[in-house]
């Protein structure tokens, strides 16, 4: 058995697939990026190895801040508008039962499984200033309807909404699941105490979905930084850089100025960023659990002691 | 007394239904809004009202989008390269996770980590470095081109899940195989498996929701529509048909019908497997 | 059971896209054995998306034309739409070049490209007789050599519905502050004035080229040049065009959200009867031929020019117009002789031009005075009659004069500028340094 389990030739065969496509489609483009980042190439012809001078001009680079910027917002978007409403959702359905419960399941993630292509265009329609949806929408409740949505300011909010609207039913299901799997014995004891349902959301449902609402605060971070698709349909980063997100600016610069090492170079840098975001909100999350539990068997000592 | 606590269950009763209506409303109406239009002539977009009853429902929408957005021949190669990708993740992410979580070596940890690395790094920064190497090595415009990234992002989830999953597989019905003389191989694909098809079906679902949506990708490294996915017949069309919306919106409603249908279907199932594969990770 | 249900739908799964995967195989190798030696394959880009009317139905019909002449050649077709074909144009030049592919004869577009080598150099003589007109050759030739042949004569136009103007007793304007005070009064009447593509950036440098040249007239090509070459766009004229701009853009000429809606949202408030007027090239005068326009509308376009800017140099028939787009041929294709073939094909006096001609897209880069029957559209007829007599002609835009980090920059702040949210100040600051 052990001998079979420690085949140097068996394990290098089941992990072979995995690793070349790891190196392949993952670890030589990043190579390849870093070397770029270095030159001053357009994409053709001749370059020269220009060191760092990417790296200064991005410091510099307004744009490529401003994506930085509109990530942190849609993030923060995401955690303070959809989450609390998706748990909430979650939770309300959790108390209806019978089929209504799985008929609204069900339309919520309708959305979800549209493709970007499609909800991009869409929403273009939806906030037309002159025949979209949504001010027609305001006409009939008797306002105006002549609001530009994308316009410098509201631009962002405008690729907010699509996004929470395109992911609600996703983090609503996760939530929902996580409140499934809370003990019934709980509420039942919540109940008998005589606890209304404000508390038993709030006492309960909530610290016992820490984990899961830490997963998805997780994803919500990485989500938003790594927004391009939506947004490149939508507005292209427009008006102005308004929209702006990484991974849509590196594209523009590569294939649309013809500063391929400019792009390559924004790609490590975003590439960095993703990774030290990753390991922070790791760090973050886990470290409170740890000092927690450290605590509480701090207190059983004492009481021991 | 009574009555009153009747009363108020009953408020609570339909306040809960109003919340969850006025919820699906607004998830709905704009797809209903897409197909109300997809029915109507182009002129009829400029009322404002929110919906029209179309003068003469106009069914050469679709027949339109159906024919000039290439929708059969995108769906096949949507649900083709989509079907590898999953088949392709599921194989390597099974392989990778035996290897890493059961058998014995030292560098087991390292390589599991490494792998898992893809799951942080951002997909559209290997565009630009891949479109050269996929043109060094004549990639492009090959199913490759997509294959190949769409499995190597799907991977380290596929491996994440894969190993938490393969824990709850007790240990005992391998070691009576290998006592029965089973090999290695035997053991992964007719052992380990069949156990773990719920584990399977929601990475392939995962797989799929991931790589379905995108495009980016797909536009930069193909050219012929040989290979071209269901996104293009939406992407195409806006130049083809720029001056008739209502066709416009007609092929948008026939891009997302395969997948929305697929998934009323299968709701359940799918809600199960996002839900399983969301909690773990 | 459930399980069972999954499991025979993955093996479903399975089998579908082995079996589909089989086929597709089988399909390639009976396509290799199936042609002969000398079968040609040819790749076409192009940046006309819409092959069922206007320019794209011309480039469709001659390439028929031509599978049907010579049997042994396929042409493939890949076309874009103008923003997503410059930036795939641009990924193609890094390596893989189609064979015949869409350029335009401007230092935006052809500078980089042609330094880099990636276009075929054609032989001058072969054009001696397709009759184009005097100095259209010139964007497309570098230090003597020709790289690339134009398609059109682009006249920058604003088109108008005529029978909005005349139901409402609107006048054209004859300069720019009638166009701002009819502004007010088609708003009023609660029509868009001007639809513009504001999304894409570059119908706005045209717009500002526009202006600068109804201000400085023959000068403004100088002063561009001198612009971007120093980094430097401070001149006095520069600025008042951009003020202009802005201005024209507070006194909503364009419609709402005019800053994030691209070319075909804009075109269709035109083409839908929402705006009275709808700022573009003469490339669009097909839409007097298009049968998707409601015939209200259609029958109604016509044309004018940018009116005459206060204290500006140009005339009244000095117009904004330049030879942009055409074709060249990969300087790689492996198949250069029948691209090249090809290209002079489209060239002849009687294919690209004539078809053009009779479908109503606009003056071509050729003579095409023998095609003229009398019967064209009254729009096609304006605009011949804007060309012929033109007394001065701008040459290329603005945001196509410089290198492509000056071309993406314009185009972005253009956008910043005309709303407001960055000073006129700071625009030009932006482009001058993006020139550097």
């Amino acid at each position: 058995m052990k001998k079979l389990y420690s085949n140097k030739l068996v394990i290098l065969s089941l992990v072979l697939p995995g690793l070349l496509l790891f190196v392949f489609a993952i670890l030589a483009p990043i190579c390849l990026s870093v070397y770029y980042g270095f030159t001053d190439y357009s994409g053709m012809g001749s370059y020269s190895v220009t060191g760092f001078e990417n790296y200064r001009e991005l410091m510099h680079d307004t744009a490529f801040w401003t994506s930085l910027r509109n990530s942190l917002f849609l993030a923060i978007g995401f955690i303070c508008i959809q989450h609390p409403l998706a748990i909430v959702v979650a939770a309300v359905l959790d108390k209806l039962g019978g089929r209504g419960e799985n008929f609204f399941r069900c339309v919520y993630f309708i959305p979800n499984v549209i493709s970007v292509a499609v909800i991009a265009y869409l929403w273009k329609f939806i906030y037309n200033p002159d025949f979209g949806l949504l001010n027609n929408i305001i006409k009939a409740f008797g306002g105006k309807g002549d609001v530009n949505w994308f316009s410098t300011d509201t631009a962002i909010w405008a690729v907010l909404i699509v996004l929470i609207w395109h992911g609600f039913g996703w983090g609503m299901l996760i939530y929902y699941t996580g409140i499934k799997n809370i003990d019934q014995v709980l509420y039942e004891a919540a109940a008998i105490d005589g606890a209304d349902q404000k508390t038993t959301f709030f006492r309960i449902t909530l610290p016992l979905m820490k984990p899961v609402i830490q997963v998805n605060v997780t994803m919500a971070v990485i989500s938003a930084l790594k927004q391009m698709e939506t947004v490149y349909l939508l507005t292209n980063g427009g008006p102005g850089n308004s929209t702006q997100f990484a991974a849509n600016y590196l594209y523009q610069q590569a294939f649309k100025a013809f500063r391929y090492g400019y792009g390559n170079a924004i790609g490590v840098v975003f590439i960095v960023i993703c990774l030290a975001a990753t390991v922070i909100l790791n760090k973050v999350f886990e470290d409170r659990d740890e000092r927690k539990v450290r605590r509480l068997s701090g207190r059983r000592e004492e009481k021991a002691a | 007394m009574k009555m009153a606590g009747q009363r108020s269950k009953k408020i609570t009763k339909f306040l809960l239904w109003a919340i969850l209506i006025f919820v699906a409303v607004i998830q709905i109406f704009p797809l209903i809004w897409l197909l109300d239009f997809s029915l109507a002539n182009s002129t009829e977009m400029f009322t404002s009202g929110l919906l029209v009853i179309p003068e003469k429902i106009q069914w050469g929408n679709y027949v339109k989008a159906f024919v000039d957005g290439h929708f059969l021949l995108y769906l096949k190669n949507s649900v083709l390269i989509n079907g590898l990708a999953v088949l392709l993740v599921i194989l390597v992410s099974i392989m990778a996770a035996f290897a890493c979580r059961r058998m014995r070596w030292k560098l087991s940890m390292f390589v599991k980590t490494l792998l898992l690395m893809g799951m942080m790094i951002p997909i559209h920064a290997t565009l630009l470095p891949n479109y050269k190497i996929y043109n060094m090595l004549g990639l492009t415009d090959t199913i490759w081109a997509l294959l190949i990234p769409y499995v190597a992002f799907s991977l380290p989830q596929g491996l994440f899940l894969m190993t938490s999953f393969m824990e709850s597989v007790p240990v005992e019905l391998e070691e009576a195989a290998v006592m029965d003389g089973c090999g290695i191989y035997r053991i992964i694909f007719q052992i380990i498996m069949p156990m773990l098809k719920s584990s399977i079906a929601t990475v392939a679902i995962m797989t799929f929701l991931n790589n379905w949506n995108e495009f980016i990708m797909a536009s930069t490294y193909l050219s012929s529509p040989k290979w071209k996915t269901l996104p293009f017949s939406v992407l195409e069309f806006t130049g083809q048909y720029s001056s008739n919306y209502a066709v416009q919106f007609a092929v948008m409603a026939l891009t997302a019908a395969p997948a929305v249908i697929v998934y009323v279907i299968l709701n359940k199932h799918i809600t199960k497997g996002v839900a399983m594969g969301a909690v773990k990770g | 059971m459930k399980k069972r249900l999954l499991a025979a739908l993955l093996t479903g799964v399975m089998v579908v896209t082995m079996a589909a995967g089989c086929s597709s195989n089988n399909k390639e190798s009976g396509g290799n054995s199936a042609g002969g030696s000398d079968t040609v394959t040819l790749k076409v880009f192009s940046n006309l998306p819409d092959r069922k009317t206007g320019q794209g139905l011309v480039e469709q019909m001659i390439i028929d034309e031509y599978m049907k002449e010579n049997e042994n050649v396929t042409i493939e077709v890949e076309a874009l739409d103008e923003e997503a074909y410059k930036t795939k144009f641009k990924a193609y030049s890094m390596e893989g070049m189609p064979d015949v592919v869409s350029i335009w004869g401007q230092p935006a577009f052809l500078d980089e490209v042609v330094d880099a080598g990636v276009l075929a150099e054609l032989n001058q003589e072969d054009y001696t007789d397709y009759k184009f007109i005097e100095g259209s050759l010139n964007g497309f030739t570098y230090d003597d050599k020709l790289y690339g042949l134009p398609r059109n004569t682009d006249v920058a136009c604003i088109y108008y519905n005529q029978k909005m103007f005349e139901d409402n007793k609107w006048e054209i304007p004859k300069d720019y502050n009638e166009l701002l005070s009819l502004a007010e009064k088609i708003n009023a009447k609660g029509v868009i004035p001007m639809a513009m593509d504001g999304g894409d950036g570059w119908p706005m440098a045209i717009y500002l080229t526009d202006i600068l040249f109804q201000l400085t007239g023959t000068e403004s090509a100088d002063i561009i040049s001198k612009a971007i070459s120093e980094g430097d766009f401070t001149d006095e004229n520069l600025v008042k065009a951009t003020e202009l701009l802005k201005e024209s853009a507070d006194a909503k000429l364009f419609q709402k959200g005019y800053d994030s809606q691209d070319y075909g949202t804009a075109m269709n408030l035109f083409t839908n009867g929402q705006a009275a007027m709808f700022y573009t090239g003469s490339w669009e005068a097909s839409m007097a031929l298009n049968e998707d326009i409601p015939e209200e509308v259609r029958e109604n376009i016509r044309v004018f020019t940018m009116p005459a800017v206060d204290g500006g140099k140009a005339a009244a028939t000095d117009i904004t117009a330049w030879n942009g787009g055409g074709y060249g041929v990969s300087a790689k294709s492996e198949v250069k002789d029948e691209a090249v073939k090809f290209l002079n094909y489209m060239y002849q006096p009687d294919k690209l031009s004539k078809y053009g001609w009779e479908n109503g897209v606009g003056m071509s880069a050729q003579d095409q005075s023998e095609y003229m029957t009398g019967e064209e559209t009254d729009l096609m007829k304006q605009i011949v009659d804007i060309v012929n007599h033109a007394t001065s002609v701008s040459g290329t835009p603005i945001n196509d004069c410089g290198p492509s980090v000056f071309k993406t920059s314009i185009e972005s702040e253009i956008q910043s500028v005309s709303n407001g949210s960055t000073s006129v100040q700071d625009f030009l600051d932006t482009i001058g340094s993006a020139c550097k």
